[in-house]
């Protein structure tokens, strides 16, 4: 019973972090090809379009928290 | 520190015949903003003219470049500093002219030669094709009514040119096809017609005598003696570039000074007689700024117009061109480093706080804290260092900034924190069926327990995925997150405040501010209430002290932290309603959660380096099979295998400190240029950008006798 309990956190704490990864990188898709485009016209850009390729890594970096804390914490509770 | 230097503005006035002693006078005091006229904005005034000399001085400039880009001397070339007054004595005695006879006279010779070996490569290719076919040169030519076509071909025309001409033709695939067909002159259209099928194109036969293999090997003993002629003056180029290399440097460098000294009127106002020039001077400088002109060009005349203060009031009232005070960022040695970070976003306003000072206090910290490991924090600052010594490149700088002083930060947390080397930490109990390798076992040495059991937490460091310190980190990092915030929202209104004055900086923006203590008192609240049923109880020790945190609240207290927090929402979100639309509550709400979540970032890259360096080491470690996390065990293996392990160790752990290049620094910049700064910057600021020059190649006479 118990081993099944886990099996299902595991499961939701994998939703957690693929799905989110998924919308990131959907996000980054789109910014990544237009920061090229700006790194080809001015390579002077890679800084500020490096910044903006991690804006959405925020989305990931929740769906990696929640899955942390499906991981450790919830099976202590 | 914190606000850009105060600035003066000051007008300069003198009579048009010293204009040449005061624009030395500005470019030496290295401290001048000037601030363009513009056409019109004074009656009577017009823009000056370029100074006389200028003219011989921008002629003679363009001869250097010149020469310089055909000697190929540039700015990577090394070169010794002259002094100036020799430079100047070399170039008033007609210098420039001289060395320009000497170098054109051998780069003329270059281009000749150059020309002549193409054409002679041209001709050799032609007669190669031709030497196939067995016809004499003089014999292409000079009939009466008898036209002859050579060229290339793809196609064999042999047979649809039967009973028209002529054909000799030579077929190689490699090569390329050869022919030349003989016909009447009236014939002539009808086979360039039936060439023109077989894709021809026209070869022009080369003028000459005799057989066609004379003609080549004559060319070839032209082609050789060329390349032998073209070797000289190749020399002859590098002896002039040896001897000429430091002078037309330094030519360079002055006369690019006395170009853009002798074109500063056309900067300035000017009257037929006088000269009037507005400027900023750092406020704490004017005064000596208006002594030192005054005295070095007699009758000049400088006044002091006024010392712009920070309100913004002032700046609208101002006249266009002096709406905006210049901005002169104010940093020691250290945090002038930072710098980088505030200008990739904006220079800030001339009122407005700039942020450097706090993003080199916090960018750093950061990256050392999601890095969290000796072992990877000793190489970010051996190239942290020698980036800083030897780079030259601002971007490079920036990068190495970051890598040394986060590298000291991460050393720090990793000795003293985590008690981490290369995702291992250095010691800690073995559990049964745990993988976790400890450096204490893996060198099996005791003493380790000693040295890091005194100081490191626990008896042996903060584990990033330990089940037991994880929550402890996520909320670590939320408390880190809050003060970072509360920094930014505080510093925005200071900065309102500057500009102008409390009440109004409050209401624009105390209510963002209300409303992030608000969501913190609540997030608190609920978090206790409903996740940690009021208690929150954590076991640590350090340097043998009890530091256990044991918080227990009651339903009462938590209640009133509850209704703290939505009191403060509440009062926030009618000063935001009021500055920025009730629209902007329900953005600022889940914003203000987001950004506050944003911060659990500094733990989660940091045990997802931790995850990966416990799964790497797990393979890497294995592969000595010798080596089980169990201290007690131990078995030998092949040398094959060890060195087999090393390898797979180095390249995997160069993974991970790649990584955390890349992830902890971007993430520790946002942090800085996201979550941070949008609660205050506003930048767009014009960065103060004095009159004065970096002598690199030459040296002022001044200096040498001061010395």
């Amino acid at each position: 019973m118990v081993d099944t309990a886990l099996g299902f956190i595991a499961i939701g704490a994998g939703l957690a972090v693929g799905l989110a990864g998924i919308g990131t990188g959907m996000a980054q898709k789109d910014i990544g090809a237009a920061a090229v485009g700006a790194i080809t016209e001015d390579p002077k850009m890679l800084g500020k379009a490096l910044m903006f390729m991690v804006l959405p890594e925020t989305i990931v970096i929740f769906g990696l928290v929640i899955a942390i804390l499906a991981c450790f914490v919830l099976p202590g509770m | 520190m914190f606000l850009p230097e105060s600035m003066s503005r000051i007008v300069i006035v003198g009579a048009n015949s010293s204009i040449d002693e005061t624009t030395n006078v500005l470019y030496d005091l290295e401290n001048i903003h000037l601030i363009d006229h513009t056409v019109d904005a004074d009656e009577g005034f017009t823009l000056g003219t370029p100074r006389p000399n200028n003219s011989v001085a921008t002629e003679r400039l363009l001869k250097v470049r010149g020469l310089s880009k055909e000697l190929g001397i540039n700015k990577h070339t090394k070169t010794q500093s002259i002094s100036e007054s020799e430079i100047r004595s070399q170039i008033t005695s007609d210098s420039v002219e001289a060395i320009e006879a000497e170098v054109l006279a051998v780069v003329d010779r270059r281009n000749d030669l150059n020309q002549r070996i193409t054409d002679l490569n041209a001709k050799k290719k032609s007669l190669e094709l031709l030497a196939r076919l067995p016809i004499d040169l003089d014999m292409y030519s000079g009939y009466r009514s008898i036209s002859s076509i050579v060229g290339r071909i793809e196609k064999d025309p042999t047979q649809a040119l039967a009973g028209v001409g002529e054909v000799f033709i030579s077929l190689n695939k490699k090569e390329g096809n050869i022919v030349a067909v003989f016909v009447k002159n009236d014939d002539k259209p009808q086979a360039q017609s039936i060439l023109s099928e077989c894709g021809f194109s026209e070869l022009s036969v080369p003028e000459g005598t005799g057989s066609v293999n004379e003609n080549l090997a004559a060319v070839n003993s032209e082609l050789d003696a060329a390349n032998k002629d073209m070797e000289v003056v190749q020399k002859e180029l590098e002896e002039l570039f040896e001897k000429h290399k430091h002078s037309l440097r330094a030519y360079d460098e002055v006369l690019a000074v006395d170009v853009e000294k002798g074109t500063l009127p056309i900067r300035i106002a000017t009257t037929d007689y006088t000269f009037v020039i507005d400027a900023w001077v750092p406020a704490a400088d004017a005064e000596m700024v208006k002594q030192t002109i005054e005295s070095k060009v007699p009758g000049t005349f400088v006044e002091i117009e006024e010392e712009r203060s920070r309100k913004q009031h002032d700046s609208d009232e101002a006249e266009d061109r002096f709406k905006t005070a210049p901005t002169k960022m104010r940093h020691g040695k250290i945090s002038k480093l930072f710098e980088y970070p505030t200008k990739m976003m904006s220079i800030p306003k001339y009122n407005e706080v700039d942020p450097t000072v706090l993003i080199a206090i916090f960018l750093p910290l950061f990256f050392g804290f999601m890095v969290g490991d000796v072992g990877y924090a000793i190489p970010f600052i051996i190239l942290g260092a020698y980036g800083l010594k030897f780079a030259k490149n601002p971007d490079w700088r920036a990068i190495a900034t970051v890598l040394f002083f986060g590298g000291i930060w991460a050393f720090i947390f990793g000795f003293f924190f985590f008690g981490e080397a290369l995702g291992m930490h250095f010691v800690g109990e073995y559990t049964e069926g745990a993988v976790t390798y400890t450096w204490a076992g893996l060198l099996h040495l005791d003493n380790l327990h000693n040295f890091f059991g005194a100081f490191l937490m626990n008896g042996h460091g903060v584990g990033k995925i330990d089940a037991e310190y994880v929550g402890m980190l996520l909320r670590l990092s939320v408390y880190v997150g809050i003060i970072h915030l509360a920094i930014g929202y505080i510093v925005a209104i200071y900065n309102k405040t500057v500009q102008h004055g409390f009440k109004h900086g409050f209401l624009e923006k105390g209510g963002q501010f209300l409303i992030f203590i608000g969501v913190v008192l609540l997030g608190f609240g609920l978090g206790f209430m409903l996740i940690m049923n009021g208690e929150l109880v954590e076991p640590l020790t350090y340097l043998g002290l009890d530091i256990s945190i044991n918080w227990h609240f009651s339903n009462e207290t938590l209640m009133a932290i509850l209704g703290a927090g939505a009191v403060f929402i509440v009062i926030g979100s009618i000063i935001l309603a009021k500055a920025e639309g009730a629209m902007q509550i329900l953005v600022e709400l889940p914003d203000t959660f987001g950004i506050i979540l944003s911060y659990t970032r500094l733990v989660a890259i940091g045990m997802s380096k931790a995850g990966m360096a416990l799964a790497f080491n797990y393979i890497a470690l294995g592969m000595f099979a010798g080596i089980s996390p169990d201290p007690t065990i131990t078995t030998n293996n092949g040398i094959i295998m060890i060195i087999l392990a090393l390898v797979v160790f180095c390249v995997l752990q160069l993974m991970i400190w790649t990584l955390a290049i890349l992830s902890g620094g971007l993430h520790a910049l946002r942090l800085q240029l996201v979550e941070f700064m949008i609660r205050f910057y506003e930048g767009d600021g014009v960065e103060f950008n004095p009159l004065k020059f970096k002598r690199i190649k030459t040296f002022s006479d001044k200096n040498v006798k001061e010395a």
